[in-house]
């Protein structure tokens, strides 16, 4: 059952990273991004490692993309 | 459209390469699995024990790793640095959009919240999961919160300045303790007994070093993302 779980994160993370590589807009990108985060949180977890599923909880997912996000609109702003 | 297109042949090229190269090397690790593998986690978890603190991960990042540690807020330190002299500080440009009215509201009543959790992890850092990266990150987001919510508002200089001279200048100083008192630097020179393992007064200096570590990675990356948002620079 475990096992299964690891399988489908596994593979719905690459999934959802191509799917962001290959995305034209950019904000749907990092959108996917934040995901790609998402599912390698799980994958921590499940591995006991709590410590680094939070950091890339706290780093990954929220505050890089954040920051992401916020650089798309300066550059909106230029164009 | 086709993906032929949108991608170029260099990308899908090193998509099969590094998809065989992976394949190589898995297939090498397979055929050569020793029976019994010796590894240093072992080693490191039958030492934990004596330093009398429950998370082994903090032990081994603040204690037996500690001068990692300090060069690891010292390049994070020298990142905020780069981004004060890229930025200039007389081009302010804010975010065109006004917040949205919800935002507001739901930030003001998420802030506190988020400032306590980010506190909770700080100082619990030696018995669960998280500590002094994690703690000062999820300030730090809290603060980009209100950043992002409300347009006037600015992190206070002088508190941040103050807050991170203190905690760089007593990691340092601690560290120099245990050299004088221990003979090693970052010696555990507080009273750590064993029997305490588990209290949240536990586990001599390593507590106090990861609130250090938390106050200064929370106040450089909440100026960090402050000078993401209001400067800009002519590209």
């Amino acid at each position: 059952m475990i096992g299964f779980l690891i399988l489908c994160t596994f593979i719905g993370i690459i999934i959802i990273a191509f799917a962001s590589v290959t995305q034209k807009k950019l904000s749907n990108a990092i959108i996917l991004f934040m995901g790609v985060g998402l599912g390698s949180v799980i994958l921590f977890f499940i591995f006991k490692a709590p410590d680094v599923a939070l950091t890339e909880a706290v780093i990954g997912s929220g505050i890089s993309s954040l920051i992401f996000l916020i650089a798309l609109k300066h550059l909106k702003g230029k164009r | 459209m086709s993906l032929k297109r949108d991608l170029p042949t260099s990308t899908i090229s090193g998509f099969a390469l590094s998809a065989s190269l992976i394949l190589t090397i898995l297939n090498i690790l397979l055929h050569n699995i020793p029976n019994n593998i010796q590894t240093a986690g072992d080693e490191l978890l039958k030492l934990n024990a004596t330093e009398g603190v429950a998370n082994a991960v903090t032990t081994v990042v603040v204690y037996f790793r500690g001068f990692d540690t300090l060069g690891e807020i010292a390049v994070l330190f020298i990142a905020s640095l780069g981004l004060g002299l890229m930025l200039d500080e007389n081009k302010q440009c804010d975010l065109k959009a006004k917040s949205n009215f919800m935002l507001q509201t739901a930030s003001k009543l998420l802030f506190p919240i988020i400032m306590l959790f980010g506190i909770y992890v700080m100082v619990y850092g030696h018995l669960s999961p998280g500590g002094g990266f994690q703690g000062g990150v999820i300030i730090a987001s809290g603060i980009l919160l209100l950043l992002i919510s409300f347009n006037e508002f600015e992190v206070p200089h002088s508190v941040v300045s103050l807050l991170e001279i203190f905690a760089g200048a007593s990691y340092v100083i601690i560290g120099l303790i245990g050299l004088l008192v221990l003979d090693r630097f970052l010696g555990n020179f507080l009273p750590n007994d064993i029997s305490n393992m588990g209290m949240l007064l536990s586990g001599g200096i390593i507590p106090i070093i990861y609130i250090i570590v938390g106050i200064k990675v929370g106040s450089e990356m909440s100026v960090i993302s402050e000078n993401l948002i209001k400067r800009c620079e002519d590209v």
